[in-house]
C-alpha cells in the first residue's frame, strides 16, 4: 500500500566488486573527518572555558537564609505543586523552640528534595514561592558518575551561612518590583 | 415546591429551606461562614449576603443574610449584582483585616474554606496597614493545635462543642474585636468529639495536632474511603497516606451513620498504624525469615498437623472466611471470651428473627423517646451517644411550626424551646456523659437494670413477663418510662453487650417487642464491643472454650490465630496454657501482643490501611474499606495470607481465588447470612468512562522525586487487582459511587465544605445513595416470643464485690489504645467503689484494694463514686490484666487497708 508520495522503493541488489572492497566508503568517512578539523567548532571546553549566559539564567536552585540566617522555606509545598516536572518533594516539621535562629517560620522543611534529572528548569518554584525562598540561580547543575547524586537533598540546596548567594542581581526590575509590592502586604 | 427568580432565571425549589441552601443546591457559589449544615443559621458571620426584590417591579432590592432568609414563592433575588458582589467582597475584608498572611505556614492552607471564600469573593489585595490583633494561644490537650489569630468569629466552633456535642470546656469570651474562643485556662479538651473542631473551624485555628506531627498538605495525599475500626458503629472515615505512613483519618459523610462527624478516637486512634511495634516481616520462633522460607515451613506443618483457626472481630469478612475455609467449618472458633459470643449471637438473633428493626444513627436521631439500658454510650459507641444527644435536642412540640420558625433557624429554635427536650431514659451502672440530658438516670448493677427492664415491658404489655418482688418506688418508675415510651411515635430502645448482661439484652428486646405489639414503630440498638462482631457471629464458628477443649483432648495440635490477641478475651493462666500446650501457635497479625510473643509462626498482616475487606456494623451494615497504601514491607493482608497458604497446599477451593472478589463471590455463595456482600461495591472492573477512581487528587507533588532516594527512576505505580481504584492521580474526575469517594473537592472548594457538592442536596444523602448493604431487617412473620429469665435482684455479699466492666472511649478498644496522642488520654486502672463500700473496707480515694476474682489476687487503686450500687464495682475494660472477659464475676476482697503503693501489681499497658 502506498502511504505517501515520497516512499522510495528499496531494492537489494548485489554489491559490485569495488563496493564490495568498502575502500572508497572508508576514504569518504575520512574526508568528512578531515574538512572538520579546519571548520569552527561548535562546542565550548567546559569546564576550562564556560558559555556566556543571560542574566536571568536559570540553573541549578538555592534555598535562601533570611538576613539573620534562618531559613526562609516554611514547606508549604507550592513549589512542588507548581513543578511540572513533579521534582520537588519535602517533609514538613514544627520549629521548637530554641531554634528560631534555624528557621524563619513556625513550620520548616526536614528534608526538601529535588530531582535534578526530572528538572526542566522552568522557574516555576521560584515563582510559586510566597516565602522568597526559593531561587534559580547562574550555576550549573555539575555532572555526576551516579543518577543519585542528581537527586539534591537540603545540603546542596540550602546556602550556607558564610557564603551567601546573590541573587538579586539575575531578576530584572519588573520581578523586584513586584517583589517589592508583595513585601509591602507580607506578615504584617 | 415554590417558583424564584434568581438572576432573571426562574427556578422551581421546595420550600422550608433558606436561601443560602437553595442557592447552593442550584449550584450558585455563595460565600458563607457561620451556616454549617448540620448547624443550621445564626447570622453571625454577614458573608453570605444577596438581594431580595419586593416584586418584578423593584429595581433597588435590599441586601439580606441568606442564611436567615426562607424561601417564599415568586421571590426575586439576585446573587450577582454588583451590590451584593461589593458587600461580600467589603465582608471579607474586614474579616481578614485581623487574619495573619501566613496561608504558607498554616496547616489548613489548601483545605481552607477561608481561603475559598476569600478567592471566591474575589478579595485578594489587602489594604489594611495596621498592626493586627494577636493572642495567646492555648494547650489543648493531644488532639488539637490552636492558634487564635486565624480566627474570624463565626462561632462554629462554640456552636458545635457545647450545643451539638454538649461540651462544657470551650466559649467564647471578651468582646468586640478580642473575642477568643478557647478554654478558661490552657487544658486537655474534655468533649470526646473535640476533633471534630478541626473540620467545623472553617479557618486553621483549630487543626489536628497529629497530623502536626508529619504533615502533609491534603493534596499530596494519597486517600482511601474507609471504613473506623474502632468500635461497632462503623464510621466512614477517609485515611490519607504519603511516604508510606498513614497521616490522617478525616471524616466521610454517611448520611445515615456518622454525618459530618466522628469522635476523637476514631479521628486519633490511626496512628497505631505507624507504631513501633509494627510486624513487617515474617518471623519464626522469633527469626525474621524470607517468604519462600515460611513459605516451605508453612507447608511442612499444614501438611502433618491438625489444624484449627480461631478468627476475629476485629479482622474483616474476607480474613476470618478465607481462614474458616482453609481449616474447615468444623475447626473455625471464634477469638472472643464465650461470654461475647454468646451477647453478640444473642443480639444477631433478636434483630434477624425479631419484629423489631434496628435503625440506622440517624434514625436515632430523629427518635422522640429514647430507653437506654446498660449501655454507656459515649465509652462504647461515641457516635450513637451523639445521635442521642440529637434526639433530645429535638423539638417536637409544634411550637416552633406555630410560629413559623423553621428548622434551620438555630438561634430562634433554641430561644423558643428553653429547657424543653425529648424524653431520655437510662438505666447504667454508674454515671454517663449523657446524664446531663436524661429525663431520669437510673443507676443499678446489670440484674436490676434487667429487672427495670423487663418492667418497663410489662407496663407496655401486660403478656410480657414481669419481675417477682419489684419494690413500689421502682414500679412507679417503670411506669413513667412505658408511659414516656408509650406516647411517643418512633421510640428507639438501645443496649448492647457493654454490661456483659444477656438479660439486659433481653430486656431490651422485650420492652421493644411489647411497644411494636402496642402498634409503635420502635427501633430497637444493640452495640457491640469490636468492628465486626456482628460480621463475625454472621460467619458462624464455634465457642472458644470448644478450641481449647480440642487442643486439650489432643483434636488439634496447631493454631492458626487470626488479627487476635487472646489474652483479651480469656483469662491469662488459661490462654497462656492452651498456646502452650498447641504444637505449633501461627498468628497472623498486624501488631506485637502477648499472643504474637508466644507464636511460632507469626505473619505480618495488614492494618485497614493496607488491606481491603468488609466488616458490619452494629447496624447489620456492611461495609468496604479500601487499601489506601501497599506496604513496601512483606505486609499484606491476612486473607491474601490465607489464600496464599491455601495455594501452597493446594487446597481445591482456595486455589482457585485470586482476589478479593473471588472471596466476596464464595462468601456470598457460601454463608446463608451474607448472600450479597459481593454487592457492597461495584466489580473490580468498575470504570467510569473507560476509568479507574484516584486515590491521589490532581494536585498530588513530587512523584519524581518522593521515591529519588531509592530508585531514580519512576517506577510503575501498584496497581490494585482488588478494586477500581487507582494508586495515582489519574483517573476520572466524575463523582464515584459513595462507597467508593476517596476525598472530597470541587472546582473552589478545596476544603471539606466541598461534600456539599457531593449531595443530592446540601446536608442530605450523597448523590449516589447510601453505601453499604444492610444484613438485619425486622422479621414481619417473626415467632419471637417474650424473654422469660427474669433474673433475681441483687443483694450485696458480705466481703464480696461483684465486678463489673466499665469502658473508656480511650483505652478500651485494643488498636486505638495504641496511638501516641490517645495513650495521652488513658487513665490509669481502678476500680470504681461506692462511699459506702469504701467506708467499709477503710478506704480513700487512690487507697489500694485487693481482690480475689477467679482465684487470682488483683490490686487496684479506688476511685469512689456516689451512684454505683453498693456491693458493685466496676473495673475498666482493656486497660489492666484483670480477666475483664470473665467479668460480671464476684470478687473476694481480702483488703486489709492502706496497702503500699509498690506493692499493687498491675502490669501497666501505658507508659505514663
Ligand atoms: S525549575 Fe521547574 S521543573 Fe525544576 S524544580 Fe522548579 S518548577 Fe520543577
Ligand atoms: S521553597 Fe517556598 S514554595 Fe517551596 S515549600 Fe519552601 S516556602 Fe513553600
Ligand atoms: S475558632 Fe474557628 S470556628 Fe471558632 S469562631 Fe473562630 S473561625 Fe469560627
Ligand atoms: S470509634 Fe466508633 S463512633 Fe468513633 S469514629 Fe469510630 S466508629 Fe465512629
Ligand atoms: S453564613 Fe449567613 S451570616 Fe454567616
Amino acid at each position: 500500500m502506498q502511504l505517501t508520495n515520497r516512499s522510495k522503493l528499496v531494492v537489494k541488489k548485489e554489491m559490485n566488486f569495488w563496493e564490495r572492497m568498502y575502500l572508497p566508503a572508508i576514504l569518504g568517512g575520512v574526508m568528512i573527518t578531515i574538512r572538520h578539523l579546519f571548520r569552527r567548532k561548535s562546542t565550548v571546553k567546559y569546564p576550562e572555558k564556560t558559555r556566556e549566559i543571560s542574566s536571568i539564567w536559570r540553573g541549578q536552585h538555592v534555598l535562601k537564609r533570611d538576613d539573620k540566617g534562618a531559613e526562609r522555606c516554611t514547606a508549604c509545598g507550592l513549589c512542588a505543586v507548581a513543578c511540572p516536572a513533579e521534582a520537588i518533594t519535602m517533609t514538613a516539621a514544627e520549629r521548637k523552640k530554641g531554634e528560631e535562629n534555624l528557621y524563619r517560620e513556625e513550620k520548616y522543611a526536614s528534608t526538601y528534595e529535588i530531582n535534578m534529572l526530572r528538572c526542566i528548569f522552568c522557574g516555576l518554584c521560584e515563582e510559586a514561592c510566597p516565602k522568597e525562598a526559593i531561587f534559580l540561580t547562574d550555576r550549573i547543575v555539575t555532572t555526576d558518575y551516579s543518577r543519585t547524586g542528581f537527586v539534591y537533598g537540603k545540603d546542596k540546596l540550602v546556602e550556607k551561612v558564610d557564603d551567601r548567594i546573590d541573587v538579586t542581581k539575575r531578576q530584572t526590575l519588573a520581578v523586584q518590583e513586584f517583589k517589592q509590592q508583595k513585601q509591602l502586604s507580607h506578615n504584617k | 415546591m415554590a417558583t424564584i427568580i434568581i438572576d432573571c432565571k426562574t427556578y422551581e425549589v421546595p420550600l422550608g429551606k433558606n436561601v443560602l441552601e437553595t442557592c447552593l443546591n442550584l449550584g450558585f457559589d455563595v460565600p458563607y461562614f457561620c451556616w454549617h449544615p448540620g448547624l443550621g443559621s445564626v447570622g453571625a458571620c454577614r458573608q453570605c449576603a444577596v438581594k431580595v426584590f419586593k416584586d418584578a417591579d423593584d429595581k433597588k432590592g435590599r441586601l439580606v443574610m441568606s442564611c436567615m432568609e426562607p424561601v417564599v414563592h415568586n421571590q426575586h433575588l439576585a446573587v450577582h449584582d454588583a451590590d451584593t458582589i461589593d458587600f461580600r467582597k467589603q465582608v471579607i475584608e474586614w474579616l481578614m483585616t485581623n487574619h495573619p498572611h501566613d496561608c504558607a505556614v498554616c496547616d489548613e492552607g489548601g483545605s481552607c474554606h477561608l481561603q475559598d471564600m476569600t478567592v471566591m469573593t474575589g478579595h485578594h489585595e489587602r489594604r489594611f496597614t495596621f498592626n493586627k490583633r494577636t493572642y495567646k494561644n492555648q494547650d489543648l490537650g493531644p488532639f488539637l493545635n490552636h492558634e487564635m489569630n486565624r480566627c474570624i468569629q463565626c462561632y462554629r466552633c462554640v456552636r458545635f462543642y457545647k450545643d451539638y456535642a454538649g461540651g462544657k470546656d470551650l466559649d467564647a469570651y471578651a468582646s468586640k474585636n478580642n473575642v477568643y474562643f478557647g478554654r478558661a485556662e490552657d487544658g486537655v479538651l474534655e468533649n470526646e468529639f473535640s476533633g471534630n473542631l478541626a473540620e467545623i473551624c472553617p479557618t486553621g485555628v483549630f487543626t489536628d495536632k497529629t497530623l502536626k506531627e508529619h504533615y502533609t498538605r491534603k493534596w499530596d495525599l494519597t486517600m482511601s474511603p474507609s471504613i473506623c475500626q474502632h468500635c461497632s458503629v462503623g464510621c466512614n472515615t477517609i485515611a490519607g497516606e504519603r511516604y508510606g505512613a498513614l497521616r490522617m483519618i478525616h471524616n466521610r459523610f454517611h448520611e445515615k451513620i456518622n454525618g459530618y462527624f466522628l469522635c476523637d478516637r476514631g479521628r486519633f486512634g490511626y496512628e497505631f498504624v505507624n507504631a513501633e511495634n509494627r510486624i513487617k516481616q515474617p518471623s519464626i520462633n522469633g527469626d525474621v525469615v524470607e517468604r519462600t522460607e515460611l513459605e516451605t515451613r508453612l507447608e511442612k506443618i499444614m501438611k502433618s498437623a491438625k489444624v484449627i483457626g480461631i478468627g476475629s472481630p476485629r479482622a474483616s469478612l474476607q480474613s476470618n472466611f478465607a481462614l474458616k475455609t482453609l481449616v474447615g467449618e468444623d475447626n473455625f472458633y471464634h477469638g472472643v471470651s464465650d461470654h461475647e459470643h454468646d451477647l453478640a449471637e444473642l443480639a444477631v438473633r433478636i434483630l434477624k428473627d425479631g419484629p423489631v428493626r434496628t435503625p440506622s444513627t440517624k434514625e436515632i436521631e430523629k427518635s422522640d423517646a429514647i430507653f437506654v439500658l446498660g449501655e454507656d454510650l459515649t465509652n462504647t459507641a461515641p457516635i450513637v451517644a451523639l445521635a442521642v444527644r440529637q434526639a433530645v435536642r429535638q423539638d417536637l412540640s409544634g411550637e416552633p411550626e406555630k410560629i413559623h420558625i423553621q428548622g434551620w433557624q438555630d438561634a430562634a429554635r433554641k430561644n423558643l424551646q428553653q429547657q424543653r427536650k425529648m424524653p431520655l431514659y437510662s438505666a447504667t451502672i454508674h454515671e454517663t456523659k449523657l446524664d446531663d440530658i436524661c429525663t431520669s438516670a437510673n443507676y443499678a448493677t446489670p440484674e436490676d437494670i434487667a429487672r427495670l427492664g423487663f418492667a418497663v415491658a410489662h407496663c407496655v404489655d401486660h403478656n410480657s413477663p414481669a419481675p417477682e418482688h419489684f419494690p413500689e418506688a421502682l414500679q412507679v418508675r417503670a411506669r413513667s418510662i412505658a408511659n414516656g415510651l408509650l406516647a411517643a411515635k418512633n421510640p428507639t430502645i438501645i443496649s448492647g453487650a457493654g454490661c456483659a448482661s444477656s438479660a439486659v439484652m433481653k430486656a431490651a428486646a422485650n420492652v421493644a417487642i411489647a411497644l411494636h405489639k402496642n402498634g409503635i414503630v420502635v427501633g430497637l440498638t444493640y452495640t457491640m464491643l469490636e468492628c465486626n462482631s456482628m460480621g463475625l457471629t454472621m460467619i458462624g464458628g464455634h465457642r472458644l472454650s470448644a478450641a481449647f477443649n480440642a487442643v486439650i483432648n489432643g483434636h488439634a495440635d496447631t493454631l492458626i490465630l487470626l488479627e487476635n490477641d487472646l489474652f483479651r478475651h480469656g483469662s491469662f493462666a488459661e490462654v497462656g496454657d492452651f498456646l502452650a500446650r498447641c504444637k505449633n501457635v501461627i498468628v497472623l497479625d498486624h501488631t506485637k501482643s502477648d499472643s504474637t510473643d508466644r507464636a511460632s509462626v507469626v505473619i505480618p498482616a495488614g492494618t485497614f490501611a493496607e488491606s481491603d475487606g468488609i466488616i458490619v456494623n452494629n447496624e447489620g451494615r456492611a461495609q468496604r474499606f479500601f487499601q489506601v497504601y501497599e506496604s513496601t514491607e512483606s505486609i499484606q493482608e491476612s486473607w491474601r495470607w490465607i489464600i496464599n497458604i491455601g495455594k501452597t497446599l493446594q487446597h481445591p477451593k482456595l486455589q482457585t481465588w485470586q482476589n478479593f472478589e473471588d472471596i466476596s463471590k464464595a462468601m456470598a455463595s457460601e454463608e446463608p447470612m451474607l448472600q450479597n456482600i459481593d454487592e457492597v461495591n461495584p466489580a473490580v472492573d468498575f470504570r467510569i468512562v473507560g476509568q479507574r477512581i484516584p486515590r491521589e487528587p490532581h494536585r498530588f507533588s513530587g512523584r519524581t522525586s518522593m521515591h529519588a532516594h531509592i530508585q531514580v527512576s519512576e517506577q510503575k505505580p501498584p496497581t490494585d487487582d482488588d478494586s477500581p481504584l487507582s494508586y495515582t492521580m489519574e483517573g476520572t474526575r466524575i463523582q464515584p459511587p459513595s462507597a467508593m469517594i476517596p476525598f472530597y473537592w470541587s472546582p473552589g472548594w478545596n476544603s471539606v465544605q466541598s461534600v456539599a457538592k457531593y449531595q443530592h442536596e446540601v446536608g442530605g444523602s450523597l448523590k449516589d445513595g447510601d453505601s453499604g448493604i444492610r444484613l438485619l431487617e425486622a422479621n414481619a412473620a417473626s415467632s419471637l416470643v417474650y424473654f422469660q429469665g427474669i433474673p433475681e435482684a441483687f443483694v450485696p455479699l458480705e466481703h464480696h464485690l461483684w465486678i463489673v466492666p466499665t469502658y473508656h472511649i480511650f483505652g478500651s478498644e485494643e488498636m486505638s489504645a495504641k496511638s501516641a496522642s490517645i495513650q495521652k488520654r488513658i487513665p490509669t486502672p481502678y476500680l470504681l467503689i461506692s462511699a459506702v463500700d469504701a467506708n467499709i473496707y477503710h478506704l480513700k480515694e487512690q487507697d489500694i484494694i485487693k481482690v480475689s476474682i477467679a482465684n487470682i489476687s488483683y490490686s487496684f487503686p479506688i476511685k469512689i463514686n456516689r451512684n454505683i450500687p453498693v456491693g458493685m464495682a466496676a473495673l475498666p475494660y482493656g486497660l489492666c490484666d484483670a480477666p475483664i472477659n470473665a467479668l460480671p464475676e464476684w470478687g473476694i476482697v481480702e483488703t486489709s487497708p492502706l496497702t503500699e503503693l509498690h506493692d499493687y501489681v498491675r502490669k501497666t499497658k501505658v507508659q505514663h
